[in-house]
Formats: C-alpha cells, sequence, structure tokens
C-alpha cells in the first residue's frame, strides 16, 4: 500500500496524471457542445426586435471570410444556425427598409462551438 | 564566515539578472495574449484585450497535434535507444578486456565531432539504409551518446565488485545482471539519460530539417520555423505557437531539473 | 576481502587437470571479452555510422567531383582552391571566428553570477533556475523570441532605447550589417549563460571553504582571493565552459537560421549555415565537404589552442 503511494504521489506520475486528466475532462466539455449551434438577436436602432431579418454566417478561410449560409429570424427576431463548421466566424443582419447591421467576428475555443451571441445584431441606416 | 557583507545588493543583481533572464518570455507571452495589431506603436507593456483566440488559429491552421506526435515518438524512441544501448555500453566498460583502451579513445575522439559537421554523409547514409522521413531514421543518430554513457559507467563503478561476483556465481548470465541488479542501483543514472536524451532529441532542428521529406513528418522546432514564412499578418499567432512549443520543454524541465543539472554536470567534468 | 578476478570454475571441471583448467579459464575470458565487445556493439556502430564514417566520408567527398546522380571523379584540391577565391567562405569563416570570440564575454558574466549566486543568501536555488531555464529550450523559439525582442517597430530593446531617448529612430537590428551579428551573440549568450553558471557553480562549489578562510585570517582581502585563490582553482571548469561555448557558438545553426537565415547579404553567414547551403539548398555535396572539413579543422585547432592556454592536460580524461 506505501508503494503504491509513494509511486502515485511521485511527481513524475502526478503532473503527468493531472494533465492527462484534465485533457479528457477538456474533450468531454469539448464533445459534448460541438454542435455547431449559433443562435442570437437582431435588433433595430430602437433597440426592438426585428422579425424576418436575413442573418449571414461567414466562415474564415485561411485569408477571407467565406459567406456560407443565411437563416431568417423568427417572431422575436431571434435567429439560429445548425451547423457552423468552423471556429471563427462572422455574423451580419440585414433587412430590406430597416437597414444593416456591421459583421461581427465571433471567436470560439473550438470548432463548431455552441455559442450565443451576447450582444445583439443592430441594424442601423437606410434600406 | 569571518566577513559578513551585506546580502542586498546581492539579492539587487541577481534580481536585475533573473529580469534579463525572464523578460523576454514575458515579452512573446504578451504578445501571444493580446488581441490588437501587433505592431501598433508603441508597444504596451500589459496586453490590451486579453483573449486566447491566436492559441484556438494556431490549433486549427497548422497539425499541431501531428507535429507535437512526431516529436515524442522519436524522442519516445532515442531515449530507449540510450537506455539499453549506453547501460549495455558502460557495462562493457567497466571490465578490463583486450582492446578497451581504444575503445575508450574512439568514443572520446567522437566527442570531438560536432553533429553539424557530419550532416552531409548522416543523410546519405540514412538515404542509403532507406530510412528517410521516418521516426527511426530521425532517431538512429540520437540512440547513443558518449557523455550519457559515461554517466553510467560512473554509476556503474560504483556498484561493490563483490554484488556482481556472487552474482555470477549464482550462474546469472551478464545480460541479466545488468538488468536486475546494476541498474536498480544506478536509478539517478537512468533518470540522467533519460531527461538528457528527452531534451536534446525533443529540441533537435538541423536533423529533422534535413531528413523530412513530407509535411506530416516534421518534428515541433521544424514546425514552429516554417510557420515563421507562413503568415505576415499582425496577430500574434506565431508567438501563440512560440509558447505552445515551449511549454512542453519548459515543463519537463521544472519537473526534472535536478537530474538533468546533475546530468550535464557530471558528464561535463568527466570531459 | 577476496575479490575473485575470473570465473570459478564449475565444480565437474576441477577434478581435471591444471593445464587443462587453464585452458578452460582462458575460452571463459575469451568468451566473455567477446559477450562485452557484443555489448558495445550497438554504441559503436551508431557512433560508427554517425560520426566516423561520416567525417571519413567529408574527407574523401571534399577530393572528388560529385553530383547524387552521377560518378565520383577525383579533384585533387580543386574544391579548396575554389574556397580560397569564395568571397562567401570567408566571410562566413570571419563571422565563426568572431562568434567564437564572443564566448569569453558570456563566461565573465556567467563568472560574475556564479559568484553572486554561491554567496550565502536565501533563495539561491531559485535564481539558479531562473538563470538556467533558457538553456533547455529549443533553440528555434530563443530565437524567435530574440526575432521579436529586436524587432525594429516594436521590439522590446528598440522600444526601450527610444523610451530612455539614447536613440532617436529605431535601430534595424536584425537587417543592418553592423547590428545584426552582434544581436545573435546577444541571444546566443543569453541561452548559454544558465550554463556556463551552472559548470562555474560547481566548480565554485569544490574550492573548499578553509583556503579562503585561511586567506583571511592572513589578511588578504576578498579581490585578493578571488584573484590567487578562486581564479587559479577554477580554471579546470573555465576551460570546460571555454571548450562548451566554443563548439555551441560554432555549431548554433539553429539560431542564425531562424533569427536572420545568414542575412543581410552574408552578415551572419557562419560555417554551418553555409554547409547547410551548399549541401542541401544548392545541392553542391563536394564543395560542402570541402567547407565542412576547413570547419572541423577549425574546431580541432580551437579545442587545442584552448587546451594549451588552459594549461595543457586539463580535463583529461581517466581512462580506466
Amino acid at each position: 500500500m506505501d508503494r503504491w503511494r509513494s509511486i502515485l504521489l511521485n511527481r513524475f506520475v502526478l503532473v503527468p496524471g493531472a494533465i492527462v486528466f484534465a485533457i479528457g475532462l477538456w474533450n468531454i466539455y469539448v464533445t459534448t457542445h460541438n454542435h455547431g449551434i449559433v443562435t442570437g438577436r437582431v435588433v433595430d436602432a430602437a433597440g426592438r426586435p426585428v422579425a424576418d431579418a436575413t442573418v449571414g454566417l461567414w466562415i474564415f478561410n485561411f485569408t477571407t471570410y467565406e459567406e456560407k449560409e443565411r437563416v431568417k429570424t423568427d417572431a422575436d427576431g431571434l435567429f439560429r444556425f445548425t451547423n457552423n463548421p468552423s471556429h471563427r466566424i462572422q455574423l451580419g443582419a440585414e433587412k430590406a427598409g430597416a437597414g444593416r447591421s456591421q459583421r461581427v467576428p465571433v471567436f470560439l475555443y473550438f470548432r463548431s462551438q455552441d455559442t450565443t451571441l451576447e450582444t445583439p445584431l443592430r441594424l442601423a441606416g437606410q434600406g | 564566515m569571518i566577513h559578513r557583507y551585506p546580502r542586498s545588493p546581492i539579492h539587487l543583481a541577481l534580481i536585475l539578472a533573473s529580469f534579463v533572464m525572464l523578460v523576454p518570455f514575458y515579452w512573446v507571452l504578451k504578445t501571444s495574449v493580446s488581441g490588437e495589431n501587433i505592431y501598433a506603436y508603441p508597444p504596451s507593456i500589459i496586453p490590451r484585450n486579453v483573449n486566447l483566440f491566436y492559441y484556438v488559429d494556431v490549433w486549427y491552421a497548422i497539425p499541431f497535434a501531428r507535429y507535437f506526435m512526431n516529436s515524442v515518438a522519436v524522442s519516445v524512441i532515442a531515449v530507449i535507444g540510450n537506455v539499453a544501448f549506453n547501460a549495455m555500453a558502460a557495462y562493457a566498460l567497466t571490465h578490463g578486456f583486450r582492446g578497451k583502451s581504444f575503445v575508450v579513445l574512439l568514443f572520446l575522439s567522437c566527442m570531438m565531432v560536432p553533429f553539424q559537421a557530419t550532416i552531409i554523409p548522416a543523410y546519405l547514409i540514412t538515404g542509403r539504409l532507406g530510412l528517410l522521413d521516418s521516426w527511426l531514421g530521425l532517431a538512429l543518430p540520437q540512440c547513443s551518446t558518449i557523455i550519457c554513457i559515461f554517466v553510467f559507467k560512473a554509476s556503474f563503478d560504483a556498484v561493490p565488485r563483490s554484488l556482481i561476483d556472487a552474482a555470477r556465481i549464482d550462474g546469472l548470465s551478464e545480460w541479466r545482471i545488468i538488468w536486475h541488479i546494476m541498474m536498480p542501483l544506478s536509478k539517478s543514472a537512468i533518470a540522467t539519460n533519460v531527461i538528457l536524451a528527452f531534451i536534446w532529441s525533443w529540441n533537435n532542428f538541423l536533423w529533422p530539417l534535413i531528413m523530412t521529406r513530407s509535411a506530416d513528418m516534421q518534428t515541433l522546432p521544424l514546425g514552429l520555423a516554417r510557420f515563421l514564412s507562413y503568415q505576415e499578418d499582425t496577430t500574434g499567432a506565431l508567438y501563440a505557437f512560440c509558447i505552445m512549443v515551449l511549454a512542453p520543454g519548459l515543463l519537463l524541465f521544472l519537473l526534472a531539473q535536478k537530474e538533468f543539472i546533475r546530468g550535464l554536470t557530471s558528464g561535463a567534468t568527466k570531459g | 576481502m577476496v575479490f575473485l578476478k575470473e570465473p570459478m570454475t564449475p565444480p565437474a571441471l576441477r577434478a581435471t587437470s591444471p593445464l587443462r583448467g587453464e585452458a578452460i579459464r582462458l575460452r571463459h575470458r575469451t568468451r566473455r571479452a567477446l559477450l562485452y565487445w557484443c555489448f558495445l556493439a550497438p554504441s559503436l556502430a551508431i557512433f560508427l555510422l554517425y560520426r566516423i564514417i561520416p567525417i571519413v566520408w567529408n574527407l574523401v567527398l571534399s577530393f572528388q567531383y560529385w553530383s547524387p546522380l552521377g560518378e565520383a571523379e577525383p579533384a585533387g584540391f580543386d574544391h579548396y582552391e575554389d574556397l580560397l577565391q569564395d568571397d562567401v567562405f570567408w566571410q562566413a569563416l570571419w563571422n565563426t571566428l568572431i562568434v567564437i570570440g564572443s564566448a569569453p564575454i558570456g563566461i565573465v558574466i556567467a563568472l560574475a553570477l556564479a559568484l553572486l549566486v554561491n554567496s550565502d543568501i536565501r533563495g539561491r536555488d531559485v535564481y539558479r533556475t531562473i538563470i538556467f531555464v533558457s538553456y533547455p529550450l529549443m533553440t528555434v523559439a530563443v530565437a524567435i523570441i530574440w526575432r521579436w525582442m529586436f524587432d525594429e517597430r516594436v521590439g522590446l530593446i528598440n522600444y526601450a532605447a527610444r523610451t530612455l531617448d539614447l536613440i532617436d529612430k529605431p535601430i534595424p537590428f536584425l537587417n543592418s550589417f553592423t547590428w545584426a551579428l552582434p544581436s545573435v551573440i546577444v541571444a546566443n549568450i543569453w541561452q548559454i549563460l544558465g550554463f556556463y553558471m551552472i559548470i562555474l557553480l560547481t566548480g565554485l562549489q569544490t574550492i573548499p571553504h578553509e583556503l579562503h578562510e585561511a586567506a583571511a585570517i592572513d589578511g588578504a582581502g576578498p579581490v585578493h582571493r578571488f584573484w590567487r585563490i578562486t581564479l587559479p582553482l577554477l580554471r579546470p571548469s573555465i576551460f570546460l565552459a571555454f571548450v562548451i561555448g566554443m563548439l555551441n557558438s560554432i555549431t548554433s545553426f539553429d539560431l542564425v537560421y531562424v533569427m536572420t537565415g545568414g542575412g543581410p547579404g552574408r552578415a551572419t553567414e557562419i560555417l554551418v549555415t553555409y554547409i547547410y547551403k551548399l549541401g542541401f539548398v544548392q545541392t553542391k555535396f563536394d564543395e560542402a565537404a570541402a567547407v565542412t572539413m576547413v570547419f572541423f579543422v577549425l574546431l580541432i585547432a580551437t579545442a587545442w589552442a584552448a587546451n594549451r592556454l588552459a594549461g595543457g592536460n586539463v580535463g583529461a580524461m581517466d581512462t580506466e
């Protein structure tokens, strides 16, 4: 028993063991959170939710962003993408008549991380 | 001590020296986490916009896991080869036999031949052996080092002769004497061997540079050097890669610094 | 205590005549010697394959015209004569000599640090670790760190100098003909300082305390004690540090390749980078072999000169 304890508490076992354990935990977190779901809200200049706006998803491809998908917001101004494959994306919204928002870059910690945009996409300016 | 001299100037000087030794690390660390244009002047001492996303970028932009695996595999092969071959050679050197002084002379003269003087023929030889672009080919030149042989020899010399003779009377073959008697008594020599061999193989840049042909056989130092010409951008991705590459070596050193330093000094002072 | 020098003969053979016993012991001895040679075989094979044969092959290759596709033809001293005319070679040789000559600077600084760390202060192990930490790290990473430190726009060196009003325009360290090689030397010294310090520290710790105390009782001041006691007894360590430093600086391919690539122009080209470029970029293996032989001779000559300077036979190996 004592021999096992001295082996386990040896720093050469403890430190790599802790690292492997942490990596295991991280991988578990990644596999349970990588469905590629990106959600957020679109509001207009006054802060009211905008329904039926078109939101685009751009994916970083070595040097530029390429558009991948577009969805429309529902009645509450919420949008939802379901298969984002990348770790570095941009989101932008527009609606005819209400303006368009800036393209907001979103950085993720791993590919297809499920994420929710905290500040809503704000439509501004002319149509 | 006869004289007692003030301690604080010594501390001051050493703190200054430590500062000089640590500041470059801090500078690169700060660059790898600051989320702004890193070429903006004046550079900030405290990083602004701290984020870890450069690390994510580097992880996906280059096959970091593959390079890491290559480095680990090559180092492990080198370590196993080192421990096995060096122990055998050192054991043989603890006994007298015909031609022993010739062998010792040979070893000593090999110490004077640096690796850089052998790169062309070593490359040609490895090519003839068909080992280009393989883990074994990368590890083979590093599978035995003279310093480590003498570290083992010093440790084996300290084992009392009577123990070995008793083992021989008991009928143990020489091979088993090494592994069942000498090695368990030389734990520190083994640790020194492992650390030195691992770190030398881990940091090796010139040999993989010459040897590897395909991109997925490259080791970490090679990947890092290639990344330099990869992207001329204003992000801290290169420095994130640098930190990612330094971290394992730093961790290993901090874990095993006693063995490392002991190995260097004992091997070095033996000539 | 009786130490057995030979294996004991098995009981069954003890009954035979002494002459036969002698023959058996001889056979045992030769068998044992053969066994030892077998133990030495793997290490010897690796050294043969990757140290001895390459040096000899380099020597032979430097006297031939050879390309990987064709046959070898004798070339006499042609390659060496070409070297004498080659500007790049002379520049590389000169740069290598400068780098070798910079090793004493590092040793002096390390000696000062070793003396400081050796004194009776708290936390000396921490200081020792901090100063030594740069040595086991990857030289490629160290090169990138220092490349960034010397950066013209936002490097720390330029920033500090401008903030302290030492200069008013940034110096392009790695792009200027005068500053490139000193920058590489600074990075090299930074990396190996800890190693020098460890060697000197080990040497300092073998100097017995009583010597210092006896001299102090006799009235010798600390500076006097340093010059007359410490320094002479430290000569083996200093010699060792110099040889290692010379070996390290003469072979610092990684640092030069990543920091400057040999440039600007050929300002930081050293012999090893020239060998690499000749052999693996221009595929002129035979010319590279000639440069390699010059490099090897330079190395041996410097080590021999250092040995003579240190008083001869320092660091001699105990061949027992």
